[in-house]
């Protein structure tokens, strides 16, 4: 459900004229930010091929995909690799490598397979004991991870306009809107 | 005859220098604007304009080691949020005197348009009770001036900037020149009702901003589009920023010459004649010196900014400031206090249905209430506070995970209302800003050595205020009620003030009744360096009404020959 950007594009150069046009197209337009800079990708490797595959199941998991797309296709473990290889502090990355171990040990050690090779029933029953703080080891590693995906799914291009109604320009404000009218979250 | 490069050089682009700019152009006055920062041009150079939190670096934060590096002081006005991270000072680059320094954080901004591209628009009077206060209880430099002497500058000011806000008929709160005030939501509508009931004399109202709710089509501005990504710059000019309002207004004129990443390092002072001849400046990147001249100087650096600049402006062959014959130069310097809030949760169940669309720029008030008829009998502090707010509705926080933690999150959680306290801080003579002479930034120019601390008044007075909150939201019927206190650090309010008080008594003060210098008649300091104490309503509408005022004078003293 997203309010036709053209039409807002359209009202804003009626309104204020030409001038407009640049910035508020730039805005409009949601142009795919340069990949390079720092803050859209991560800067270097951090992950191995199996941590990067075992991060993207559990995401999925956390925000399955639905009637809505899920972690994986908004973009979720691509900024989870991002945030623990350049915004993280060494603590941090190490308590999350760490924990993404102990998850993946818990699997093999139960399941005798890999995580990301379980059905996802048996994932969530992983997940699930993880989040009850009844895996060894575990240190608060699932509250921290559902964390990162909460944050990097509603901050996604997906969670904001697919999951959640984006309105880059509401052009006034209701203090008293029905609920039911939107039946979902305005991004912010 | 002196041989000037320009009539007038107004020091800083921000709120104040803004304006003085656009009056004295006005006004016939060829100018020459000066400021440390990069160039961002209206619309051109708001480059997170409109975006969204995917297209934003870390998706809206910057890492902590970043901020922690760079922007330690900056951080508390925002730097850490990469949408707005281009408009804060490099703390590491441009450092005050840390080691030297009491806890003190000076958010400064770094580029022209200073934080006016980055205040909070709250857009309030003071009242004759303020110009008053230090007179009565014997804080400070008596104002000069009056309420009545300014309240014609700020319907003046307001009506240019363009104001929204309720009339109110407050004496505490004087109304001004508003457009209609931006609404309040439903769940605040429900507070104000029951709040003003229970407890007569409490107000609360829609918060008067620079945020326009009506189109201002001749000079390129359209009213609010409820966005509130202000502080990233607005192509709409829908608030009040140098950029959207004042350069515009000079540039047009013909007469503004503008000239960005010049640092202003002092002013040469001629004794035999007691005027200010020149203005010096290093580029910012070339680190060239300049000497500037002109027949009045504008000096709107920033209340801090100012100062130092003062400071560093010695007498020829001495330490002294030239402009420190009172000895109070540096002295007196005041910021709100504010980190004490309190709030609760509206819990009728006729408000669930509704949530809000659209993000307002602004929130509620609550006016003062304390000490207005003289002193309360019942507060052990003098001066008062007022409280800033809002209601609103987040997301549901959903436990688990999965599909169900997925649509629950499609819900909103309750009605929440929460305030932060703004208290007035009284002036001390030994809250100061010095330099330490053995201590240079990368220009040449001594670093800044913070003394500022809060006392026994302004603790009293957050007290009271949390004591005050939590009554209020009972009495309104919020549950859930509490309050918070946290460690309250000088110039986190970004409402530093002080350094170059006005006074009538040139050995009491630093400039005069009309912004002008005690100790070189063309030169006015018109931002917050000049004021003599803090009100505890924001204050950037006095600083537009002074500088304007002063700008006037100015021109007629020019005029008259007399500077």
């Amino acid at each position: 459900m997203i309010f036709d950007r053209r039409d807002l594009l359209a009202g804003a150069m009626a309104l204020l004229g030409t001038e407009l046009a640049m910035p508020l197209a730039r805005a409009l337009a949601a142009e795919a930010p340069p990949a390079a800079a720092p803050g859209f990708a991560a800067s270097h490797t951090i992950f191995t091929a199996d941590q990067r595959s075992l991060v993207a199941a559990i995401s999925e998991r956390i925000i399955p995909t639905t009637d809505t797309p899920g972690a994986i296709a908004a973009g979720v473990p691509q900024f989870i690799e991002m945030m623990v290889a350049d915004w993280y502090e060494t603590i941090d990355r190490n308590d999350f490598l760490n924990g993404l171990g102990v998850v993946e040990g818990y699997a093999r050690v139960h399941f005798a397979t890999g995580f990301t090779q379980l059905a996802p029933e048996e994932q969530d029953q992983i997940l699930t004991l993880a989040m009850r703080n009844q895996i060894e080891g575990e240190g608060g590693f699932f509250g921290h991870c559902r964390q990162l995906v909460i944050l990097g799914y509603y901050s996604s291009e997906i969670g904001c306009k697919q999951e959640r109604v984006y309105v880059p320009v509401p052009g006034r404000y209701d203090g008293k809107y029905p609920y039911a009218q939107v039946g979902r979250v305005f991004s912010a | 005859m002196a041989n000037y490069d320009f009539d007038a050089i107004v020091i800083g682009s921000g709120i104040s220098g803004g304006w003085a700019a656009k009056e004295l152009t006005e006004k016939g006055m060829k100018v020459l604007m000066l400021d440390r920062g990069r160039m961002v041009e209206h619309r051109k150079d708001y480059i997170t304009e409109g975006k969204g939190p995917w297209q934003l670096a870390y998706r809206g934060n910057l890492p902590p080691a970043e901020v922690d590096r760079d922007y330690i002081m900056a951080k508390w006005g925002g730097a850490g949020l990469s949408a707005q991270t281009h408009y804060y000072n490099n703390d590491r680059l441009n450092p005050i005197d840390f080691e030297n320094s009491k806890p003190f954080r000076w958010v400064r901004p770094a580029q022209v348009g200073g934080k006016s591209l980055i205040w909070g628009r709250v857009a309030l009077r003071w009242s004759a009770i303020d110009f008053e206060a230090n007179k009565r209880d014997g804080h400070g430099s008596p104002w000069p001036i009056s309420y009545d002497e300014i309240a014609p500058w700020y319907s003046y000011v307001e009506k240019y900037a363009g104001i929204a806000g309720s009339k109110e008929g407050l004496p505490q709160l004087p109304d001004g020149e508003f457009q209609p005030p931006h609404p309040l939501n439903v769940a605040e509508l429900w507070v104000k009702e029951r709040l003003e009931k229970a407890m007569p004399g409490r107000k609360l109202i829609s918060t008067r901003t620079a945020n326009m709710t009506e189109d201002k089509p001749e000079q390129g501005r359209s009213r609010c589009q409820d966005r509130n990504m202000c502080a990233r710059g607005c192509s709409f000019g829908a608030y009040f920023s140098t950029q959207a309002v004042t350069l515009p207004a000079a540039r047009k004129t013909g007469r503004l010459t503008l000239l960005s990443d010049q640092v202003v390092t002092n002013l040469e002072y001629d004794p035999r004649t007691k005027r200010v001849t020149g203005v010096r400046v290093v580029d910012a990147n070339t680190h060239e010196a300049k000497v500037w001249r002109s027949r009045i100087v504008f000096l709107c650096a920033s209340a801090m900014a100012s100062t130092q600049i003062l400071l560093n402006s010695r007498l020829p062959g001495g330490e002294r400031s030239f402009a420190d014959s009172s000895g109070v130069l540096g002295h007196y310097v005041m910021d709100h206090v504010f980190r004490t809030g309190f709030g609760g949760t509206v819990s009728d169940p006729a408000l669930e249905p509704y949530i809000a669309y659209g993000r307002r720029p602004n929130g509620v008030y609550i006016p003062r209430f304390r000490n207005l008829n003289g002193q309360d009998a019942d507060a052990d502090f003098v001066r008062g506070y007022g409280m800033q707010g809002a209601a609103g509705r987040g997301p549901a926080g959903a436990g688990g995970f999965g599909k169900a933690m997925k649509e629950a999150m499609r819900g909103y959680g309750p009605w929440t209302i929460r305030f932060t306290v703004f208290a007035e801080c009284l002036p001390y003579k030994d809250n100061t800003i010095t330099l330490n002479p053995a201590k240079l930034d990368r220009y040449g120019v001594p670093l800044a050595v913070f003394n500022v601390t809060f006392r026994d008044n302004e603790m009293k007075m957050m007290r009271d205020a949390a004591l005050q909150g939590e009554a209020m939201m009972k009495a309104a019927g919020l549950t859930g009620v509490n309050s918070s206190n946290e460690e309250h650090v000088p110039g986190d309010a970004i409402h530093e003030m002080g350094g170059a008080c006005m006074g009538e008594d040139p050995r009491g003060s630093v400039v005069n009744r009309w912004s002008q210098l005690h100790d070189a008649a063309n030169v006015f300091v018109t931002d917050g360096s000049q004021m003599a104490s803090t009100s505890c309503v924001n204050p950037s509408m006095t600083f537009m009404a002074l500088t304007a005022r002063a700008a006037d004078h100015a021109v007629k003293l020019v005029k008259a020959g007399a500077i």
